[in-house]
């Protein structure tokens, strides 16, 4: 029988072994209920307006807009979380379990990883104009607002009760929801259970044109400063939160999904470490993974032998090979390949072996100016640090001293870094980054450190051996281009990746929505923003492109005549050959089969003549013949045909080279 | 990558070479098998068909040709422990038992030469006696003290520099002099000056390799790299614009190769210790046999099989799973907990419909581009072989970009259907060639926008900007930072081979620890496979870059003791760590500081609550003064707990039942009493394993199990009598 293990990291992990290096990462689930008002101030519609950029939705409205599209993005991003909404306020009572003792919460999707319904039935509320479940009708009283905490505290302690991330989203105009101080103070103590529990609240409050939100009224009695989940993370800054203006600026819907999109994954820490900056000056450091593959959903097996397919979960035993007895995992034992045998080591002795490196710890090494981090040592991801004053007091001021040190004089850190126990050591680049906003002043990118992997000599690639003598740009040529680049600037001349959604996954999570929810599926895939602007290269660039080709078709001429005594014969037969020298350099893709076929127009002839060979040499296609091809060209003149393709390349170039062609 | 080679190892193993000289703690012999052994087992961990060897020894007891020579006489005292043929772990362990000084001083070494010349010869020839393409080699280990009959020397010269079937030969001699690395043996015999310096001659005059034991030991420590034939992932056209539809266009045919690509450590595979050592004509074990060759069957393990069992949630009895035919399931996705089924004929409706290309896309400022993006291994793009339209073209790109300090960005698509990338593409420019090298960019769904606090200022609640504050630096410690940041520079800390300064630890220069470190040890143990020797420690090569050069260390003390000063950083105590016991004024108190406890006038006693279970018992180990408020709380909460699990209806409040037991566990560890905790996991595991839980309540066991949620022990909790096994044997049924 296999363990089971729960969705919570148990505490000895020593024994795991180091594969994928953020699989405990993945082990972290996150369960967000969206609580949403629904009060006529809530539902209340701005003034129509022709004017496009004019609020078009009631902050109720926004709401769920929002929320189906971070449910929508969950499905993509966290396929293993749960989400929830619970409307709050209505007049109708539902929590899809017959109990009524949370009056005027309406449950329109329970806790849960979501199911297409659920999707679709989130969709059709927002699409339809009309409300036709009658579902968003506020209730004269309204709800209680501690009615509401309790409501969640059940939820997630039933639905969610071994997630390690439980937060609560809350939705509303009113910052002052009770009446009577006995009925606030009910509210304080249901808070505070949610906090005991180990949930967060994130509040989302919405300012009406007459009414701006006061936190301090309400709210801040309810809210903590710091996530019972992972108190060591750094506080969230209270001011950024974003108090959404109704009627006026970006539109609501654009500044929730802007505050919401920030909480829309829990912040986890990879990993917790000493970063040692000479010896006996530790401080502490905390590791994130901000940039990552977003890899889509593998295919699974479903059960088709119901009346609705089913998800297929599996587990796996071990059995021994000789007698079929189920093994336990302590009875294994590693061996390695040697010889055809195998060497074995005891558990003991394999971590002795991996753990000889020493503890895990980023140790500072020297430092190297920046230019030492060329791009082609790229080998991975970086993971971002920032400080942590759970082991060391005073590491937030050691860091942000190094990191602006490093700023200024373009430094980088050389780091001997050891993730975990068990982990391989690898030497890392300590690379500061400094904080990034956009217009508004949000933060785009957080200041700290990047841990950038370094290659080690056997993670170095030999370059594939380049010709004997390639033929080299000219300043002229090298010029020409210089003008298209500096044409085709992006905008900023920056890569914002935030302007790139990945095409492939966002098709593939289109078809599968589709194919859930039992609709058509789009024959049209959306705006792939990856795809160049040809209409704009071409604009900008025609004529620049012009300039390089005739600048390119003279270099070509005037190198391959420096480079082989006899030319002009050969350049004078290609011109008349009719392949127009000006096109030569916008289509050698297809040029190159025209080329190839000519060899059947000769007719006659078994093999292509020394002329023609020599063309193909010269215009660089010779590489394409087929090793057939040549073995018959230089079997028909008496060379050798054995040997490799760039042996018997070689072997043409010297004959031809010999006849002076 | 490499061919096929034949080796043959002349190995002295005269009488002479039992002794230990110049203070080593080893004999001469054992001291060269060093190097003969590492030469050997890395053959041998290549697992190569096509590396053939063989091990002479000379000045031995016996004599045994193994039926080389057609004649025996003047090849006395010369063994062949093999034929040349591809060695495995049995050849080594059995050639470790005759590796052993003899009694005798008598054995020529150019007769064992003359041996190893015609073994190699007749093993390397084709059907009609022409040479086959080998690289043939003959490593010489010997201490010089033998008789040499060097009358047919030039002879054999001419033989091993045959320009058909050239031989390489290897010998580094013990205690040889060698003027190169500037070693000369004190009080040499003239004997075997005699010899060393006929030797000498002669291997140079081949053309080998000649040296002396220490330096190729020496040598040995630099870790061997492993080579890889360059394969492309992308042979296609570079376009600028869309030669389909526009007029202007360029198109540049290029190949992609790798350029950084991780070294992967050898991999271990499962086995079990076998239990039945009985019958060898068992057909299971030769089933098992197999899977490391028919010749070597392992001795006592038994290969792993894994088996997949298939289950899904039971819709008559919720909560509970079914099991499930392997012929019933399909393929299909998950969409959030939807199964969308997809029929195999229809799996290629979910791919974006691409074509093999690799288009530019813009380009960007190489200084405003951020480091940090990539998130991939480097490629590199260059011309395809023998174009030269593509030469000039890439070339006139790259030092376009170079010269405009820009990099480009491209859409990649590998293969027809193979989902696009978007790359970055930067020059590089050598001495000796020239390249594009690309690296993957993130897209959008790639970034977790998580929001950090500013680091060179302080943001109060209330909005305000602070410049002064105890997680600010300080100007002093800014000054110092500063200068130790200088005084620890690498850029000129290294030397080259010729003494000159350059870059210390430059990628080329470093290995991989833990690659080298398994492979050292794997072939460590083929030689020792005593189970008592400790494991020795890792190469010191390893370990240089674990830590700032000493050196330069010592150097820059004077201005980390400045930042030490400066900073004034504390290592918080474990103590203050966990909350110990907890005073209310402790308690973490909403943004507004409003102490809640008073609010609700400081209750002396709370009551758990099943319905609001967590909170509650966490408020009522607060509110407790002491021990026996403490234990009412952990009796009500077990009460609940094992309510939990009665009531459950199938798994389905497991979780909760979990959940409260961790939170009870990590409680009361914290407020110092895990005895309380201990004493109720073992009455509960006792009552739901025999059944007292209202049923079969096994698989909750195996949850509790899984997470780890047993006995607190006193590595966890000083407190704790557990000791670390008993808490591992609490595991077990």
């Amino acid at each position: 029988m296999a363990d089971v293990q729960d969705n919570r990291p148990g505490e000895e992990e020593e024994e795991e072994e180091e594969e994928v290096d953020d699989s405990s990462y993945k082990t972290i689930k996150d369960a967000v209920l969206f609580a949403i008002d629904v009060s006529p101030s809530m539902l209340e519609k701005p003034p129509k307006s022709e004017d496009k950029k004019a609020e078009h939705d009631s902050p109720t409205s926004a709401a769920l807009k929002c929320a189906y599209q971070l449910m929508q993005q969950r499905i993509i991003s966290n396929p293993n979380d749960m989400m929830g909404i619970l409307l709050f306020g209505t007049e109708k009572t539902d929590l899809q379990d017959g109990d009524s003792t949370f009056q005027h919460c309406y449950l329109l999707a329970d806790l849960d990883v979501p199911s297409a319904q659920d999707v679709k039935r989130l969709r059709d509320l927002v699409n339809n104009e009309e409300d036709t479940e009658g579902i968003l009708k506020p209730a004269k009283e309204g709800a209680s607002i501690a009615t509401v905490l309790f409501c969640a505290n059940t939820i997630f302690t039933t639905k969610a009760p071994n997630f390690s991330s439980r937060r609560l989203f809350l939705v509303t105009d009113n910052d002052y929801p009770v009446k009577l101080k006995a009925d606030k103070d009910t509210a304080v103590t249901r808070a505070r259970d949610l906090y005991d529990l180990g949930c967060t609240i994130d509040l989302f409050p919405i300012s009406q044109p007459d009414h701006s939100f006061d936190r301090s009224r309400f709210y801040d009695d309810l809210v903590y400063p710091t996530s019972p989940s992972d108190p060591d993370a750094p506080v969230a800054i209270p001011t950024t939160t974003n108090v959404a203006k109704s009627g006026e600026g970006i539109s609501l819907l654009k500044q929730l999904i802007s505050s919401i999109n920030s909480k829309a994954t829990p912040r986890r820490a990879l990993f917790t470490l000493p970063l040692e900056l000479g010896p006996d000056l530790r401080i502490g450091v905390k590791g994130y993974i901000l940039i990552k593959r977003q890899e889509h959903v593998k295919s699974c097996y479903v059960w088709v032998g119901g009346e609705k397919p089913q998800i297929v979960n599996s587990s796996t035993t071990h059995m021994a090979d000789d007698t079929a007895r189920t093994v336990e995992k302590t009875e294994l034992r590693k061996a390695y390949k040697f010889g055809g045998d195998a060497i074995t080591f005891t558990p003991d002795e394999i971590t002795k072996i991996r753990q000889c490196f020493g503890d895990p710890v980023i140790r500072i090494v020297g430092f190297k100016p920046r230019s030492s981090l060329p791009i082609w040592t790229n080998t991975n991801k970086s993971t971002f640090l920032y400080p942590s004053e759970a082991d060391y007091i005073g590491s937030t001021r050691v860091f942000s001293a190094l990191q602006q040190k490093l700023t200024t004089s373009h430094k980088i850190g050389l780091v001997w870094f050891i993730a975990r126990r068990n982990a391989a050591p690898i030497l890392a680049a300590l690379l500061p980054g400094t904080e990034q906003t956009n217009e508004v002043g949000d933060q785009t990118m957080p200041p700290g450190f990047w841990l950038v992997p370094l290659p080690f000599a056997d993670d170095l690639r030999q370059f594939p051996a380049p010709p004997e003598h390639p033929l080299q740009t000219t300043d002229a040529l090298r010029d020409k281009m210089k003008i298209i680049i500096e044409q085709l600037q992006l905008p900023k001349a920056v890569y914002d990746p935030s302007k790139y959604p990945n095409p492939d996954l966002q098709w593939f999570y289109r078809i599968l929505q589709a194919l859930a929810l039992d609709e058509d599926i789009p024959d049209q895939p959306p705006t792939d923003k990856t795809v160049p602007r040809f209409r704009l290269i071409d604009k900008r660039c025609a004529e620049y492109i012009e300039d390089y080709g005739a600048e390119f078709t003279m270099a070509l001429d005037k190198q391959r005549h420096s480079a082989l005594a006899h030319r002009a014969k050969h350049v004078s037969q290609k011109r008349a050959g009719g392949a127009a020298a000006e096109a030569e350099h916008r289509k050698p893709a297809k040029r190159v089969k025209k080329e190839v076929n000519v060899k059947d127009e000769e007719g006659g002839a078994e093999t292509m003549t020394d002329q023609r060979m020599a063309d193909l040499n010269n215009s660089g296609q010779i590489s394409k013949q087929t090793v057939a091809d040549l073995r018959l060209w230089l079997g028909a003149r008496g060379q050798s045909t054995g040997g490799k393709k760039a042996e018997l390349l070689e072997r043409v170039q010297g004959y031809l080279e010999e006849k002076g062609l | 990558m490499a061919g096929k080679e034949a080796t043959v190892y002349i190995l002295d193993l005269g009488r002479s070479m039992g002794e230990k000289r110049h203070g080593r703690d080893q004999t001469d012999l054992e001291w060269a098998l060093e190097y003969v052994w590492d030469k050997i087992t890395t053959t041998v961990a290549t697992g190569r068909k096509s590396a053939l060897m063989s091990v002479i020894g000379y000045r031995t007891d016996k004599t045994d040709l193994g039926g080389i020579m057609e004649e025996a006489e003047g090849y006395e005292n010369i063994r062949v422990f093999s034929k040349l043929k591809q060695y495995f772990l049995g050849d080594i362990r059995n050639l470790q038992e005759h590796l052993k000084p003899s009694k005798t001083n008598n054995g020529d070494l150019l007769s064992a030469l003359a041996v190893a010349i015609h073994m190699i010869d007749s093993a390397t020839k084709g059907t009609k006696g022409n040479p086959l393409k080998y690289e043939r080699r003959i490593i010489i280990v010997t201490d010089g003290r033998g008789e040499m009959d060097t009358a047919d020397l030039d002879e054999m010269a001419s033989k091993i520099k045959d320009p058909e079937a050239p031989f390489e030969i290897v010998l580094p001699g013990v205690d040889f002099d060698d003027p190169d690395v500037g070693y000369k043996e004190d009080g040499k015999e003239p004997h075997k000056a005699k010899n060393e310096y006929v030797l000498k001659r002669f291997v140079e005059d081949c053309g080998g390799n000649f040296g002396t034991l220490a330096t190729a030991i020496d040598q040995l420590q630099t870790p061997r790299l492993k080579e890889t034939r360059p394969v492309h992932s992308y042979r296609g056209p570079l376009t600028l614009g869309d030669p389909e539809n526009y007029e202007a266009t360029i198109t540049i045919d290029v190949e992609r190769y790798p350029c950084t690509m991780l070294a992967k450590p050898p991999t271990a595979s499962s086995f079990v210790v076998r239990t039945d050592l009985a019958g060898v004509s068992d057909p299971s074990t030769e089933s098992s046999a197999t899977a490391f060759g028919e010749d070597h069957p392992m001795m006592d393990l038994s290969a792993v099989r894994n088996q997949r069992v298939y289950q899904v949630e039971s819709i008559e009895e919720p909560g509970t799973k079914k099991n499930v035919e392997m012929d019933e399931l399909e393929r299909g996705y998950e969409y959030g907990r939807t199964a969308v089924h997809i029929s195999e004929s229809d799996m290629n409706v979910v791919k974006l419909e691409t074509w093999q290309s690799l288009q530019l896309v813009g380009f960007v400022k190489a200084e405003k581009f951020e480091r940090y993006l990539p998130l991939s291994r480097a490629n590199f793009i260059v011309p395809q072989k023998a174009n030269q339209p593509a030469q000039l073209g890439l070339s006139s790109f790259i030092h376009a970009l170079e010269d405009a300090e820009c990099y480009a960005v491209a859409r990649f698509v590998a293969k027809d259907l193979k989902p696009p990338l978007l790359l970055l593409l930067v020059p590089r420019i050598e001495p000796e060639w020239e390249a594009l090298v690309d690296v993957e960019l993130p897209f959008e769904e790639d970034m977790r926008r998580y929001k950090f606090p500013p680091l060179d200022r302080k943001l109060t609640v209330s909005g305000k900007t602070i410049t002064e504050h105890k997680d600010l630096p300080t100007s002093d410690l800014l000054d110092a930072m500063s200068d130790y940041v200088d005084a620890m520079d690498l850029s000129t800390f290294g030397r080259d081979e010729d003494g000159n300064e350059q870059e210390y630890a430059k990628p080329e220069d470093t290995f991989s620890p833990l690659v080298h470190r398994i492979n050292d040890v794997i072939r460590w143990r083929a030689t020792h496979p005593d189970p008592t020797l400790p494991i020795p420690d890792p190469a010191e090569i390893l370990m240089k870059y674990s830590a700032p050069p000493p050196e330069l260390m010592s150097q820059a003390s004077q201005q980390l003791d400045a930042v030490k000063k400066a900073a004034d950083v504390k290592k918080v105590p474990p103590k203050v760590k966990g909350r110990g016991k907890r005073q209310r004024t402790d308690r973490d108190k909403p943004l507004s500081g409003l102490d809640v406890d008073a609010l609700l006038g400081n209750p002396k006693r709370v009551k758990i609550e099943s319905s609001n279970l967590i909170p509650s018992f966490k408020q009522a180990l607060l509110a407790a003064d002491d021990i026996d408020a403490i234990q009412e709380a952990a009796d009500d909460m077990a009460k609940e707990i094992r309510s939990l699990i009665s009531n459950s209806v199938g798994d389905s409040a497991y979780g909760r039942a979990l959940e409260a037991i961790r939170v009870m566990r990590e409680e009361l560890t914290e407020l110092e009493e895990p005895e309380t905790y201990n004493s109720f996991v073992k009455t509960l595991k006792d009552d739901v394993l025999s059944g007292k839980l209202n049923g079969n309540r096994r698989d909750m066991w195996w949850r509790i199990r899984g997470n780890r949620y047993g006995l607190v022990d006193s590595k966890r909790s000083a407190f704790s009598p557990v000791t670390e096994e008993e808490a591992k044997r609490f595991y077990h049924v």
